[in-house]
């Protein structure tokens, strides 16, 4: 027979087991500390990411830092303003604590997202920022007169500018580009003429037609500078009537031409750290940290001899 | 020695067991809810074994395109998260960490080390996530290791079988064509792929295979490794087109990449007629071949490679069976249907 001591014994070693097991196996003694995970949903205006490398190397690390789980959403089909607030709407649903969102149109965005949940969003705006918005804002317009001034030195008054515009205006950032470009090269006596892409051809077409004596082109988005460039590499006889080619964007592919030489000079933003802001801001906008004044990004020209140098390779081409 | 709990009378054991019962009914509810709704989102996790790789890179455009299909097709939302391992195998591993930490439903690897997937696979298995590997195919021991493990990719054996006949078929209807310089033998030279890597090796090899069985007499001038890549491709053809001048007929290259990069030392010496063919099918071997630079490539369809990977992969996430419209050989393969793109000759 087992005696009192002995029972009491066996008692206590039981309930020594059992707090043993809640304590490796539940929290209900030992409670680890919960790290909170942002979830944050960046939603942009394009169907493909290719303008937005660095960005996205600047967000993740971002999200690495402040331990933020950030999905990057693009449209099923571009600068779709409808399918934009559907996917916003959705990420709010499925519990986005915040929203970084590079409007398909600032307007519509605005007066929709009244009506929407208290996530807080960041936009990655465009032109004059509006004050007391959490924005990461690039100044397309000044982005374009800065690059026609760039321009204005090295080409001679008078020349001719064959402008590559979208083929229909859809994007606000390359309307405002071109409006800022086209506004200083036309006071400073250039012949600016905007041409548009046509059907399968592209802008082949209309770069074969390219007036008489030395021309200058001057696109207007990342694409339509990547179509530009490739036209002229495959076609030296075409490359040979061209005086220069400017655009804008950091994309690998307009890097590449400005370094094998094909692209003249080219207009960009640090691409890298407007990502790391916008997370950040996204993040202290949740922690109600900071005010929510809009963070403007400064535009930069480079050129082929530029590209070297370590202040703009390190915006360029960022480690991660 | 003194028996102690087994002598207890009936009574008292009635006790303990129900006192054991209501501690063990405790316990349980301890456990938490268990979730038993229906999946309306899945996420997926890939990580590439690197970024600057075209072929990768036209394969990871793919993958972003079919997700969005898949969300609008089957009104699930799909998450994916797409990691770049720069070539390490151990940064890799670090990025299936953070992939699981992030809850993702089934891993998309594309392994840096195809004999080095075990602690992948160690990882996905202690996580339960199933893992579907891509474009570089885990050895037999690790894939037999879990049945949730899938791999997608091109059957190399095939896709040199093809690159050698590409040659044969043109060297038989325009033997001129391939034996420029008319001396009944074809001087070729050789680009492949990373050291001891299988796909180069096989690819190599059944290029090569064929070549003799179609009775294409050839004679290998040199070859090296480019590691895949563009430049050093250039540069090594570079060294052969000094080393070795006005020989070369002909260039056979694991991939379009290298195939590129010997082009680019041509264009550079100035010299024009040598063939030189490729793998893959990337965007800038098709663009090339289009253009009569590259006379032909060996293209997977990179649609049905996509399709593949993430209608794979959503079935595992969501505890599906597997589609059939991707029917996997012994249980876990599949394999992307190749073709043979030839420069347009008659234009």
């Amino acid at each position: 027979m087992i005696g009192k001591r002995g029972k009491l014994l066996i008692v206590l070693y039981m309930i020594f087991l059992v707090i043993l097991f809640l304590m490796c196996s539940t929290d209900l003694i030992i409670r680890e500390p919960e790290k909170e995970v942002y979830q944050i949903a960046v939603i942009v205006e394009d169907a493909r990411d290719d303008n937005y490398g660095n960005f996205r190397k600047g967000m993740d690390q971002a999200a690495v830092e402040f331990n933020a789980d950030v999905r990057f959403i693009t449209l099923y089909e571009e600068m779709d303003a409808g399918q934009q607030l559907d996917l916003i709407d959705r990420e709010r649903q499925d519990g986005a604590d915040a929203l970084i969102v590079a409007p398909v149109d600032e307007k519509v965005l605005a007066a929709a997202s009244g009506k929407q949940g208290s996530a807080p969003m960041v936009l990655l705006g465009i032109g004059e920022p509006e004050e007391k918005t959490a924005a990461v804002v690039v100044d397309y317009r000044k982005m374009g007169e800065q690059l026609a001034e760039e321009m204005k030195k090295r080409i001679p008054a008078g020349s001719h500018v064959l402008i590559l515009a979208e083929a229909h205006e859809r994007s606000a950032t390359a309307e405002d580009f071109l409006q800022g470009a086209e506004a200083v090269l036309e006071d400073g006596g250039y012949d600016c003429r905007r041409v548009r892409p046509e059907g399968e051809e592209g802008y082949r077409e209309v770069l074969e037609a390219l007036p008489e004596g030395k021309a200058v082109i001057l696109a207007g988005t990342p694409e339509a500078l990547a179509e530009a460039g490739g036209i002229l590499e495959e076609d030296p006889v075409l490359a040979g009537c061209v005086q220069g080619l400017y655009g804008r964007g950091s994309t690998m592919a307009a890097l590449n031409d400005l370094d094998s030489g094909v692209v003249t000079g080219i207009c960009v933003t640090d691409e890298f750290s407007r990502g790391y802001f916008s997370v950040q801001m996204a993040i202290e906008a949740l922690e109600k940290r900071g005010g929510h004044d809009p963070l403007v990004m400064e535009s930069y020209y480079i050129e082929k001899k530029d590209l070297r140098k370590s202040e703009y390779e390190k915006m360029l081409f960022p480690m991660e | 020695m003194r028996r102690c709990c087994f002598l207890w009378s009936s009574g008292k054991k009635k006790k303990i067991l129900a006192l054991l019962a209501v501690v063990c009914a405790f316990l349980t509810a301890c456990q938490g809810p268990r979730e038993e709704e229906e999946k309306n989102s899945i996420r997926i996790g890939i990580s590439l074994y690197r970024g600057d790789d075209t072929f990768i890179n036209n394969i990871r455009n793919e993958l972003e395109e079919k997700a969005k299909e898949y969300e609008q097709e089957h009104g699930i939302k799909v998450t994916l998260d797409i990691q770049e391992a720069k070539g390490s195998q151990s940064t890799q591993n670090n990025q299936v960490d953070r992939l699981i930490s992030l809850g993702c439903d089934v891993l998309c690897i594309n392994p840096v080390d195809r004999m080095d997937a075990t602690v992948v696979i160690d990882k996905a298995m202690t996580a339960g996530v199933p893992v579907v590997f891509f474009n570089r195919q885990p050895v037999e021991e690790d894939m037999n290791r879990w049945d949730r493990l899938y791999y997608i990719g091109v059957d190399a054996k095939e896709t040199g079988i093809l690159q050698g006949q590409l040659i044969a078929d043109l060297y038989r209807e325009q033997p001129d064509r391939i034996d420029i310089n008319d001396d009944g033998v074809v001087s070729y030279v050789l680009l492949e792929g990373e050291t001891n890597h299988q796909d180069a090796m096989v690819r190599t090899e059944w290029s090569i295979q064929t070549l003799k069985d179609e009775g294409v007499p050839i004679e290998r001038i040199t070859g090296g490794i480019a590691n895949w890549e563009r430049s050093q491709a250039s540069a090594l053809m570079e060294q052969w087109i000094s080393s070795c001048p006005d020989t070369i007929e002909l260039v056979v290259s694991n991939n379009d990449d290298m195939a590129l990069g010997a082009i680019d030392a041509l264009e550079r010496a100035g010299i024009e007629g040598v063939n030189v063919v490729g793998i893959d099918g990337t965007n800038p071997g098709v663009e090339a071949m289009e253009n009569g630079k590259l006379l032909g490539t060996v293209s997977s369809n990179k649609e049905v490679y996509g399709s593949a990977v993430i209608e794979l992969a959503a079935s595992c996430a969501l505890g599906e069976p597997l589609p059939q419209e991707y029917p996997l050989t012994d249980g876990r393969y599949y394999w992307i249907p190749q073709e043979i793109l030839i420069q347009d000759l008659e234009g």
